[in-house]
């Protein structure tokens, strides 16, 4: 497995897994976006529970040169609670959908998470000194009586046991009728996208009461509505572009510029369908459930529910490469539907950029079932699926290849389609923008993997 | 004759349903095809209609499980024989119940095929794999938990608005099924009914239930049953309106399957569907029905029900 450098093969070793142990999943535990910052020394996960928990990278030990620093939990907080719509009797889901990291600017970090309906802004802040010495106030916070005052002093900071604070700074409401599934921070850093099944809005950063609508698929009449928006992002370099992908397996890039409500597409991005697979689920599998830049912006790559695929901005009739993730899933389609797992959203990711790799986006990452995932390097079209499980897993031990026998005489070592376990889904995969470190979550436990360094 | 359709070995019978695409043009492969449409089109209703009634349903995924149903309605309505009772000025026939009775009963030799693939995530039967309604009471069946407990965690009988969005969606549902006869036609259709559906116990013995709904009495039963009284469809999936309410309430509805006395099925001694009990036909209806059900005459339509229900509907 050819890393991007070339030469060397990337080593996959575990290195660390957070979370609950027991089998026994508590359902506000699941968890449901991972997100590294742009430094990658953050790494943050939302959870169904609404939860946010913000992990930070320790400085790198320059005595233990053979791994790099481990995460430790930096900060947990509530970040969305669950609402009621009373017009429609529902609940509104806190399940955090995405997570987005702004790009630090001061001390302070700053994240955009959003559940179904509202999107907030958090300033992550440390706070390691306070103030000591108050003329009115006792150590403890108590007003002295002034009477008792006799000389003044001036109040000095002291150090103090470090103490990571979180508080919500925007809170960008009641925008979207429909679920929200995708949010995307412009290149411009001061604006950025949100996306729901039909619609998506502009927001700026600093301004709370008031989006622009820029993409509206709702048809006039709902019973004529046959597709919806599945995922959406802006280009990053060119702060006027952005796609989004459609429930038909269709990309649409739209640019700004043209107009003000961008319903007509700049380039429509399409497969047409091979015959020779059509099936009943056809359309369903062609939904596309993510879609990612590359680092470039040259390319842009996604999800399906069989495969990934790279295409080519400049060209709009075909993918430059398709990736099949698991297509012994094929002959299944109809169990899998029975069971809903048809639906289930897979993410993807690319390689970060170190420093062989120089911003090239050369390898893909997304997950599978039975806690598998997996890599395929776009320059030796080779591939590798890895497991994610706490068995067989001890630091700094490269992880074994796993192979699914699709039919006929089941090798050793080998796993049968049948033996598969589809509630062991791994559909959040991260990468760390700097150095050859994954994030990759299964139901509720967040695994870190490392390449093994010589 | 055997057309494209490869031929079947039986240790790769999780083929049988799914594995090769079948065209509806081969033979008998013909046969698995139209089972396999239907199959889906009874899981793709059964989606839309239970669903934890909590939190709103994904948009996507009903739009997509809608685009299938549309899918399959629309290939039937293009094979289209029609029913003759089913006369209408703009509504093509019910395809379903003479998709059915296309198939010919000769088939029943690929009995030994199992039409689902052993399913993924359950230790249920394969046969009931066929039968949908009878799932929704496994617990073991479904990956997400949520949706199974729909007994003791349901919320209370929703509200006025919430009965009447379930009623008005579900019934959307229904007469998206159905044609549309005039209630003169069908009355006089019904006789009419009575020779077509023996064929349809010949059909059932390819699959051979064990146990549960055959096949084609799900597919009748899903396009003819009055309205469950806590039907939980959701307003999202209300944008199928085809045909009127009438059209539904007072469609044919063809009983003669559901009479299982031995003596009467015209298979005798044949059908499959003899040693299936009422009770185990009560027990699929169960989630499904909150008016009591005779155990004799599970399947009749019931001019109370019927009532009972045009009240709500017009109450609320």
């Amino acid at each position: 497995f050819l890393g991007a450098g070339g030469g060397n093969d990337i080593q996959w070793c575990f290195s660390q897994v957070k979370g609950a142990v027991d089998d026994d999943v508590a359902e506000a535990d699941i968890i449901s976006t991972v997100e590294f910052n742009h430094s990658g020394e953050l790494l943050a996960t939302g959870d169904k529970g609404g939860r946010v928990v913000i992990f930070q990278q320790e400085q790198e030990n320059k005595t233990q040169s053979h791994s790099r620093g481990e995460y430790n939990v930096y900060s947990t907080f509530q970040s969305h609670e669950p609402e009621f719509d009373y017009l429609k009797s529902l609940e509104i889901e806190e399940k955090i959908n995405k997570i987005r990291w702004l790009p630090q600017k001061n001390a302070a970090q700053f994240l955009l998470s959003t559940n179904d309906k509202t999107i907030k802004l958090w300033k992550i802040s440390e706070r390691d000194k306070r103030p000591e010495g108050y003329n009115l106030k006792e150590e403890d916070g108590r007003y002295r009586d002034p009477t008792t005052v006799t000389t003044l002093r001036v109040p000095v900071f002291r150090p103090m046991d470090l103490m990571v604070e979180a508080s919500p700074r925007r809170i960008f409401a009641n925008a979207h009728t429909y679920h929200i599934n995708s949010i995307s921070i412009n290149s411009d850093y001061e604006t950025y996208l949100s996306a729901d099944d039909l619609r998506i809005n502009l927001w700026h950063l600093e301004i709370t009461d008031r989006s622009f609508n820029i993409v509206d698929i709702k048809p006039a009449n709902m019973e004529e509505l046959t597709e919806v928006i599945t995922a959406a992002e802006f280009h990053p370099n060119s702060c006027s572009t952005f796609v989004y992908s459609s429930s038909k397996g269709t990309i649409r890039l739209c640019d700004m510029r043209a107009s003000a409500l961008c319903d007509r597409h700049s380039k429509l991005f399409e497969e047409p369908e091979d015959p020779s697979n059509r099936s009943f689920f056809s359309e369903i599998i062609s939904s596309i459930s993510d879609v990612k830049f590359s680092h470039s912006g040259r390319y842009m790559m996604t999800r399906d529910y069989l495969s990934v695929k790279i295409w080519d901005l400049n060209m709009e009739n075909r993918p430059v490469e398709t990736y099949q993730v698991h297509e012994y899933l094929r002959s299944k389609l109809c169990s899998l539907y029975e069971n809903d797992c048809i639906f289930d959203k897979f993410e993807c990711c690319w390689n970060g950029s170190d420093r062989q790799v120089q911003f090239l986006s050369l390898i893909v990452m997304t997950g599978s079932y039975n806690n598998f995932f997996r890599m395929f390097d776009r320059n030796t079209k080779r591939d590798i699926t890895l497991e994610a499980s706490r068995e067989n897993n001890k630091p700094r031990t490269v992880l074994k290849p796993r192979k699914v026998c699709a039919s006929g005489k089941r090798k050793k070592d080998e796993i049968s389609v049948d033996s598969l376990d589809f509630n062991k889904k791994i559909l959040h995969t991260a990468w760390h923008p700097k150095e050859n470190i994954i994030a990759v979550a299964t139901t509720n436990n967040l695994y870190i993997f490392q390449d093994k360094m010589n | 004759m055997l057309g494209k359709g490869g031929k079947r070995k039986f240790d790769e019978h999780e083929d049988g349903l799914e594995g090769k695409v079948v065209s509806p043009t081969d033979g008998p492969s013909k046969v698995s095809y139209t089972l396999q449409r239907q199959t889906i089109f009874n899981i793709s209703l059964m989606k839309l209609y239970n669903h934890r009634p909590l939190t709103e349903p994904s948009l996507q995924k009903t739009v997509l499980i809608n685009n299938m149903l549309r899918r399959i309605q629309e290939e039937l309505k293009q094979e289209g024989s029609l029913r003759p009772m089913f006369v209408a000025a703009s509504q093509p026939a019910d395809p379903l119940s003479d998709t059915f009775r296309e198939a010919p009963p000769a088939f029943s030799h690929l009995g030994s095929a199992p039409l689902l693939p052993a399913d993924l995530v359950s230790t249920m039967p394969l046969e009931s794999c066929l039968t949908p309604a009878s799932l929704l009471e496994d617990d073991t069946f479904c990956t997400s938990p949520a949706v199974q407990h729909d007994g003791p965690t349901k919320p209370p009988p929703p509200a006025l608005q919430a009965v009447k969005d379930s009623f008005s969606s579900a019934l959307d549902e229904i007469e998206e099924l159905c044609p549309a006869p005039t209630s003169a036609e069908a009355v006089a259709a019904e006789p009419a009914a009575g020779g077509d559906p023996k064929a349809q116990p010949g059909e059932s013995d390819i699959h051979k239930p064990p146990e549960g709904l055959p096949e084609s009495r799900t597919a009748e039963a899903k396009l003819m049953d009055p309205l469950p009284g806590n039907f939980e469809i959701t307003a999202s999936t209300g944008f199928l309106t085809d045909l009127t309410l009438d059209d539904i309430l007072f469609a044919d509805i063809d009983t003669s399957m559901y009479d299982f006395d031995p003596c009467t099925s015209a298979t005798g001694a044949a059908s499959k569907m003899a040693p299936v009990s009422a009770d185990e036909l009560l027990k699929t209806l169960a989630p499904y029905s909150s008016q009591p059900v005779t155990p004799n005459q599970p399947f009749k339509m019931d001019l109370t029900e019927l009532d009972h229900i045009m009240e709500v509907l017009v109450g609320s």
